[in-house]
């Protein structure tokens, strides 16, 4: 049964010179479970926020939404669930049962029906055990499996998520997604998911739903997008985007069904190449003879009474390299990373920043011409009201002469792309430009280290690739990189060597390739697609590369 | 219908009612049982109380959801100035941010924001009967603020002086009530003594204010307005 | 354990307010010393040994100052001990200092049990009711504050790690936290606009509201609420009598015995160890129970 369909919908924001949405054109069937993908600033989140009336925005609507037989978006909060990005700012109240009985009494809804509803809940989600803490001490992954329980309390009819994993981490963000299945697959609940972790979700989609520039560029089930798209241009943005398998069997060009799992991918690989070499011979890594960064032996703790979050680490980082940390969560990475940039103090053991031990650096010495760090909400490096005042701010701090600032901020902004984006406001950018924003703003000091935190969260792959290429080329400029992250494929992109970080201290470290080889289940799926063929070839381009090299088998 | 009607003139008769007989009536009681502390009692009452029309006023208006989280913002902001810098006793931004709320959403959301600000904030720095002061002298400044928008917007000089003038009015109020509570009746030299003792922290708050509000008068006013055009409060 | 904190909030206020409304109003020695006792039990039972200690540090000098000092601002009384500046220092108004001492760090501490007990989701559940529109705003409020202290500490860390501020001075500072909480203005103020939308999503503004609460009204908080309503009126009728009228002014009164006293202060010190003979109670039902495990 229909559940809506959307019958030739143009939107354009006041002002705005183009449709942010064009003639789109589809409809949902009741149970479906749809995903809306496409490239950031495709006018996802406007078509979402259209279809529910709360949320749509204000501008020049044509074209109609017919809902359930009638002729618009229903007037009736309860019966569209909407779950934003953001988990933290979605939340009201300052009580998780709160939190979930808030729809429920702006309903209307007598005291003990909220009572019941809240329990069943609470209970289906596994809320239970929380349900009577503050919300502000919850992880992201609750708060945002809170934001879906509190909507689906008013037992909505269709759930329409706007990226709701874009701020959590992948285990996180995998519970997410799951619950989402169960809510599917058990209440039978129709979703429409707009996206950009589709390795995940394209296995559980029923349609998927391409935009491109504010129109619907495909809409066909998961298994035909990448064989339509890759027809369509070879070169898509959006094809990088795509799972690991759909990339391997579009890069192969081999034809025949699209995979879309890992297991899919894997058989697809078997079937169709022979391994003569079993691995993907690579050069040997050669690293500046140099240490700039050297841990010896740190022991760190929060408290006098709190346990160690560091246990004796000590590690080198080369001049010149891209050092990447990995590890769950709550692994002490972001611990380590405050140690090195000098905002936390270790108890025992030395940091040493480029041969100078991290306590001879006095007053702000060490933030000036010596290391940056980039945390990882970009906004919190923001205090203007436009990127060029908070740019201008270091470069007083480092008193340059005034004559020279604007041509700094040029020659830096051009480097990372955001020229255009100096005078706007820094709430105003994408995820993905702020980021870029705030990397231009803390390597104006002129580092010599440079310090990421979760540098890919909230990004999609086109963004992603993008900072890879701009670390690339900062690393060509002689910097240092060290960069804390849950990302295995941008870890297998972009690090010279990855090292894993495990109750207080690495436990391996290596370079991607060799890392991730010896890993079975912590690596990348496309090195879990092809480790039978070749141990060691970790992103999408290896394997690609060693299917093209290696030839048909037959 | 007719019954509907009659529940509604009803509820509005009760309330009257609690306004104009059963209000006085305790506050005439109370006078009576306590006549050692009454002139303390009678103030406390009253201070308490007179929050209660414009608590009434805001419940009774327009639920515009942006506003209301507006208030909330502006309010958790001035607690959360007031506990950043709590190593400097005195140097509160709570007066200012009421201010600046009343600037720009008028005088009844700076009241709200002056005397919400006060209780939320005793819940981190501990309740007492000072709060139904802080209450209302925080909110009246925010109201005060409100009716004079148009002319502080204007002049950072009057925006200064406003600011001196509101960081003495807590301290002269509550020192009065705690003169009154003390002695029974009001004893001038004690009145004095507290003043004086309290002169320190006047001073510094009064600099506070001004620092505060000249500071963030600007910065605040602008990024109001940009969401305004944004999102369209 | 803390027995008191799983009351009713409507139990809760009514039996603070009812302590603070005597000890605030009614200026008797015995009461007083009533106050002052009960509130120091409760304080220590809740807020352990270490704490109770730690807050004499500051409880002790308060009361030598108002004691002290009251002399300088009364010279009343007829029992001059010697003059200071020619004017009388008299016996009547040191006692009269130490009465009001004692009702000072006696209402402290009572206001402390307070904050400790009436903790913020009942202050709202009580008022949700006749003031749902504000009581909302306080609850955002309330959600709003921690998370901001969480946010203006990663600000001031990435400001920190900029180079923006680097001395120890104070003016150093206090510059530093300036800047964080302009950052804050800007970055509160967007999320907002988010968590109204959140708002409007979920159906806020539309018809009437209702309000739900986990708090229920057992048995044990209707004798509690009836226990302290009756001590309360027992006290103010002996108050409204005069039985409890008391001056130190021009010669110190006698405390009164009669039997009517006797009923009074016998009320109002049970009120006053409500709590804690409750506390007491429920640690032995609990450790009876843990000795049956």
């Amino acid at each position: 049964m229909e559940l809506f369909r959307v019958e030739d919908l143009s939107f354009r924001y006041p002002m705005a010179e183009k449709d942010a949405v064009s003639h789109a054109d589809f409809s949902l069937e009741s149970g479906e479970f749809a995903v809306l993908c496409g490239p950031s600033g495709c006018g996802k989140s406007t078509l979402l926020r259209l279809l529910k009336k709360e949320t749509a925005p204000v501008g020049d609507k044509t074209g109609r939404i017919i809902y359930g037989g009638e002729a618009d978006v229903p007037a009736d909060a309860g019966r569209i669930g909407f779950v934003g990005q953001n988990p933290e700012s979605q939340i009201v109240t300052d009580k998780v049962w709160h939190e979930l009985a808030f729809g429920l009494e702006n309903l209307g809804v007598p005291a003990c029906v909220i009572r019941r509803r809240v329990g069943e809940m609470a209970n289906f989600f596994g809320i239970q055990d929380w349900f009577r803490q503050r919300t502000d001490e919850l992880s992201g992954g609750q708060k945002q499996l809170l934001n879906l329980a509190s909507v689906m309390v008013m037992q909505p009819e269709l759930l329409i998520l706007d990226e709701p994993t874009g701020q959590l981490d992948p285990i996180a963000a995998s519970d997410f997604i799951a619950a989402l299945r169960k809510i599917n697959l058990e209440l039978g609940l129709t979703v429409l998911l707009a996206e950009h972790r589709l390795e995940e979700v394209f296995p559980i989609a029923d349609r998927v739903l391409l935009m491109e520039g504010g129109r619907i560029l495909l809409n066909d089930c998961p298994r035909n997008i990448g064989p339509r798209l890759s027809k369509l241009d070879p070169s898509h943005p959006m094809l990088p985007a795509m799972p690991s398998a759909v990339r391997i069997w579009q890069g192969t060009d081999v034809g025949g069904e699209c995979p879309m799992t890992v297991r899919e991918g894997r058989d697809f690989l078997k079937r169709n190449f022979k391994s003569r070499a079993k691995s993907l011979s690579l050069p040997e890594y050669k690293h500046d003879d140099a240490v700039f960064v050297e841990m010896k032996n740190v022991w760190f703790r929060y408290g006098r009474d709190l346990p160690d979050i560091l246990r004796g680490v000590s590690a080198k980082v080369y001049r010149g390299e891209l050092f990447c940390i990995l590890g769950g969560n709550g692994a002490g990475k972001t611990t380590a990373l405050n140690v090195i940039a000098g905002l936390e103090r270790p108890y025992r053991g030395r940091v040493n920043i480029g041969g100078k031990p991290i306590k001879e650096y006095k007053g702000g010495e060490l933030y000036r011409r010596n290391l940056a760090f980039l945390p990882q909400d970009p906004e919190t490096v923001f205090a203007h009201d436009n990127v060029r005042a908070d740019m201008l701010e270091i470069l007083e701090t480092l008193e340059i002469p005034k004559r020279e600032r604007d041509e700094r901020i040029e020659k830096t902004a051009g480097e990372l792309g955001v020229s255009h984006l100096l005078d706007r406001h820094p709430y105003d950018l994408s995820g993905g430009e702020m980021q870029k924003c705030a990397l231009a703003k803390v390597i104006l000091s002129e580092p010599k280290l440079l310090l990421l935190d979760e540098p890919t969260k909230g990004l999609d792959a086109w963004a992603k690739h993008g900072l890879s290429e701009i670390l690339n080329g900062l690393k060509d400029r002689g910097l240092t990189i060290i960069c804390v992250t849950h990302d295995i494929e941008f870890a297998a992109e972009a690090a010279d060597r990855c090292a894993l970080f495990f109750d207080g201290e690495f436990i391996s470290e290596d370079t991607p390739e060799r890392f991730f080889a010896e890993n079975s289940f912590y690596t990348t799926a496309a090195n879990r697609m092809a480790r039978e063929l070749w141990s060691n070839a970790v992103t999408c381009g290896q394997v690609i590369e060693c299917c093209l090299s290696a030839g048909g088998k037959t | 219908m007719l019954l509907i009607g009659g529940g509604k003139n009803m509820k509005k008769l009760i309330s009257r009612a609690i306004f104009w007989i059963l209000i006085p009536a305790v506050v005439l009681c109370g006078a009576l049982i306590f006549p050692a502390k009454q002139y303390a009692f009678i103030t406390l009452c009253v201070t308490a109380l007179s929050c209660v029309p414009f608590f009434l006023r805001f419940e009774r208006g327009e639920a515009d959801t942006k506003r209301l989280v507006l208030i909330a913002v502006m309010t958790a902001l001035s607690v959360l100035g007031r506990i950043l810098f709590t190593p400097i006793p005195g140097f509160k931004p709570v007066t200012a941010m009421a201010v600046i709320t009343a600037m720009y959403f008028g005088a009844e959301a700076g009241f709200m924001t002056g005397a919400l600000s006060a209780v939320i904030s005793n819940f981190y720095f501990g309740q007492g009967p000072w709060t139904p002061f802080q209450m209302l002298s925080w909110g009246l400044l925010g109201l005060f603020a409100g009716l004079l928008s148009e002319k502080l917007k204007r002049s950072r000089v009057l925006l200064s002086v406003y600011a001196v003038i509101s960081g003495a009015l807590y301290s002269v109020v509550m020192d009065v009530w705690t003169v009154l509570w003390a002695d029974g009746a009001f004893n001038a030299s004690r009145y004095a003594a507290l003043l004086l003792s309290a002169l320190p922290f006047t001073a510094i708050y009064a600099v506070s204010n001004v620092v505060f509000l000249l500071i963030f008068a600007k910065p605040i006013g602008k990024t109001l307005d940009r969401l305004k055009t944004k999102y369209g409060i | 354990m803390k027995a008191f904190s799983n009351v009713h909030p409507a139990v809760c206020m009514t039996y603070f307010l009812s302590v603070l409304l005597v000890s605030m109003f009614v200026p008797h020695p015995v009461l007083q010393a009533e106050v002052l006792f009960g509130g120091a039990l409760f304080c220590a039972l809740l807020g352990g040994r270490r704490a109770s200690f730690r807050d004499l540090g500051f409880y002790v000098p308060l009361f030598l100052m108002v004691a002290v000092t009251n002399p300088l601002f009364s010279h009343n009384g007829v029992t001059p001990l010697f003059f200071l500046n020619g004017n009388p220092v008299t016996l009547e108004a040191i006692l009269c200092g130490i009465s009001i001492a004692v009702t000072v760090i006696g209402v402290l501490l009572w206001c402390k049990c307070y904050s400790f007990i009436m903790t913020s989701d009942k202050f709202l559940y009580l008022f949700g009711k006749p003031i749902p529109k504000l009581s909302l705003v306080l609850s955002m409020a309330l959600r709003f504050i921690p998370v901001y202290i969480r946010q203006s500490r990663r600000v001031s860390r990435a400001q920190k790690a900029m180079g923006l501020y680097s001395g120890k001075s104070i003016v150093d500072r206090v510059k530093n936290r300036m800047r964080v909480l302009t950052a804050m203005i800007s970055w509160s103020l967007e999320n907002a606009m988010e968590t109204s939308a959140s708002m409007k999503a979920r159906g806020y503004g539309g018809k009437k509201r209702t309000s739900f609460f986990p708090f229920r009204f057992r048995t044990s908080d209707g004798v509690l609420l009836a226990g302290t309503i009756v001590l309360l009126a027992v006290t103010l009728a002996g108050a409204a009598a005069g039985v409890t009228d008391f001056n130190f002014y021009p010669r110190v009164g006698v405390i009164g015995n009669s039997s009517a006293a006797v009923a009074v202060y016998a009320a109002f010190g049970a009120l006053c160890l409500l709590p804690s003979a409750l506390e007491v109670k429920e640690a032995v039902t609990w450790n009876y129970f843990v000795s049956r495990i």
